[in-house]
């Protein structure tokens, strides 16, 4: 068998893939590793092992990041276009068909600009910054499941993986607001890391409530348990019981204060203090922390679709013909469009406005679902499991509601305790 | 050409080899004695959450991969940022007004010096003693079906075995979380 035959005949086999798209990309790494081997006792050599290992690790980092890089590209244009649209004007419209091409000029903008180090600022730190930030949230989507058997690492303790590595945007903020010397930047990343703190209780907490009732840290194992239908039609996914519902709205909160996005982008308020840590970063260092972001969002967007919206689940029985990753990849832009919703519909929080809501009534509330979820566990999923954590969920809800966000008209002359 | 590329296949590249346990450790260390070297006390704080992540870099290569990434999640999401909020917000002169007289007296440093190197000692001693005499020394390496399900059996046994400790420190962060609401508290109340 000599090498055009063997490449002949993996096309082949290649092509026949495609009869399944659910299996493909899993088949695909299959069919490489055999293709490796054979090519190795074409050559006289016994393939290894960890030879196998490093070339499938290799292919697969390379998909996962170029994937999450070109989800980075279409949400910044698309973000763009929504907001234009939600503000009755075009947006990006010049560069490539529809303007499809704008990430592409905005790439090559950010690399030509300078790339500026305040004099007094702590050079090593403000260098490392970036670095920092875009390491750990490169790192995050490796332990998604985007199909069935299509996860890149397999962590049982996959979710504490995630969380563990979120703690490294803090820690960037931090040094990217300090080493830049300047007070807008110090400013702006005390905020920052007092909003990631607190909004990382309630978001720990929600994940927690999921890993309670499902028994395992593993995403993979999360997902396989949401599969099915309850009473013949509704999706065994999370969000459809009255725990895991208010668990994904608490995680939706939690997320969207994570990936600094408005409602609780006062780390970047404008109009207060500039563009807050980011301030005295240009080119193409401004354009990693961007990139970081984004990334850590869709990141984060996809561990909701996991622990919350199925993973690759299909909604109903009669769309399971439809491959379970392009499931996953719908329900992860649906997430993120709906941010930019959230966006152009809310006005940015005031800080205490914002503390109040973490301590005050989101973690209590994932407290709440906690307990709703045990009992959902002890109650069983019947009709009685339902009407009980709906109640566990709904009345604590109604009087934390009412005792955090009523008006009280009696104070004339009003302080604002925190922005002093 | 080709004997060489077969030689170097056949290295046990896939056994854990003992270079990715020292270059975390190296790497701890070092940072570790930069935190305390450094004169720069942010820079000593930052290299200080580098030896917290080599430590959680090491826990993950003997296999515990829960503990170390509690130990990420904690120290490094937790822990360094209260140390640097709280270097932040201390007035820096004080450190420097108390650390001035020391240097004026050569006597009275020497004793710190003697001191600190008594200290270093007891610790460093009591701690290898109990590495080397513990009970527990004599079968380090976990058997194979404790690696497979830790998560569990560290939720087991903390909640059976250990289940009164684990009250006794819920009920000192309690105790901590009021105290520090009081303060809070009359802070805002001026």
């Amino acid at each position: 068998m000599n090498f055009l035959a063997l490449l002949k005949d993996t096309l082949f086999q290649f092509l026949g893939l495609f009869k399944n798209l659910d299996t493909l990309p899993v088949e695909f790494m299959r069919l490489l590793r055999e293709f490796l081997v054979k090519l190795g006792a074409l050559c006289g050599i016994a393939v290894p092992q960890w030879a196998l290992d490093l070339v499938s690790s290799l292919v697969i980092i390379v998909a996962i990041l170029v994937t999450f890089l070109i989800l980075f590209a279409l949400m910044s244009v698309f973000e763009r276009k929504l907001l234009a649209r939600a503000q009755n004007r075009y947006g990006p419209n010049r560069v490539g068909p529809c303007g499809i091409l704008q990430p592409v000029a905005d790439g090559i903008k950010m690399l030509t600009k300078e790339d500026l180090v305040p004099r007094a600022a702590d050079k090593v730190v403000h260098y490392l910054a970036p670095i920092v930030m875009v390491a750990p949230a490169l790192m995050l989507p490796v332990i998604l499941p985007y199909g069935r058997d299509m996860v890149a690492v397999d962590l049982p303790v996959g979710i504490l993986f995630f969380f563990a590595l979120s703690a490294g945007a803090e820690l960037a903020v931090f040094m990217a607001g300090w080493a830049s010397n300047n007070k807008y930047s110090i400013l702006g990343a005390m905020r920052a890391i007092a909003q990631m703190i607190s909004y990382e209780l309630p978001l720990v907490t929600s994940a927690l409530v999921v890993a309670l009732v499902a028994g395992s840290l593993s995403p993979a194992a999360l997902v396989a348990a949401q599969g099915g239908y309850s009473f013949g039609f509704l999706p065994r996914w999370f969000v459809c019981t009255p725990w895991g519902f208010a668990a994904c709205l608490l995680f939706y909160i939690g997320a969207l204060s994570e990936s600094n996005r408005c409602p609780f982008d006062l780390p970047e308020g404008e109009s207060e203090i500039i563009a807050g840590h980011l301030t005295e970063y240009s080119g193409f260092k401004y354009a990693i922390f961007f990139m970081a972001e984004y990334v850590g969002m869709f990141a984060i967007n996809g561990l909701l679709v996991t622990l919350f919206l199925g993973g690759y689940q299909a909604p109903f029985p009669f769309l399971e013909w439809i491959p379970g990753w392009c499931w996953f990849f719908a329900k992860l832009w649906a997430v993120a469009l709906s941010m930019v919703w959230v966006r152009t519909t809310l006005p940015r929080f005031r800080i205490d406005q914002m503390m109040l809501f973490a301590w005050k009534f989101m973690l209590p509330m994932s407290f709440v679902a906690l307990l709703a979820a045990a009992a959902w566990y002890y109650a069983g999923q019947g009709l009685a499991g339902w009407v009980l954590s709906a109640l566990i969920v709904v009345v604590p809800y109604l009087l934390l509601g009412t005792f955090c966000f009523t008006r009280h008209h009696s104070a004339t002359n009003r302080r604002y305790l925190y922005s002093e | 050409m080709h004997d060489f590329l077969q030689k170097i296949v056949a290295l046990p590249w896939d056994q854990s080899p003992q270079w990715l346990f020292l270059i975390p450790g190296l790497l701890m260390l070092l940072a570790a004695s930069a935190a305390v070297c450094l004169r720069n006390l942010i820079h000593s704080a930052l290299c200080l959450v580098l030896s917290f992540i080599c430590l959680g870099v090491l826990f993950m290569a003997l296999g515990a991969e829960f503990v170390g990434f509690v130990q990420l999640l904690v120290y490094v999401g937790a822990v360094a940022m209260l140390i640097l909020f709280a270097i932040l917000l201390t007035p820096a002169g004080e450190v420097a007004a108390s650390n001035n007289p020391l240097k004026n007296f050569r006597l009275s440093s020497a004793l710190h010096a003697a001191a600190g190197a008594a200290i270093t000692f007891l610790v460093l001693a009591g701690l290898l003693t109990a590495i080397f005499f513990s009970p527990r020394a004599a079968h380090a390496v976990l058997p194979a079906q404790a690696a497979a399900a830790p998560v569990a059996l560290i939720g087991e046994n903390l909640l059976t075995h250990t289940l009164l400790p684990l009250l006794g420190i819920a009920v000192l962060l309690t105790a901590a979380l009021v105290g520090a609401a009081l303060l809070a508290k009359e802070d805002t109340s001026l």
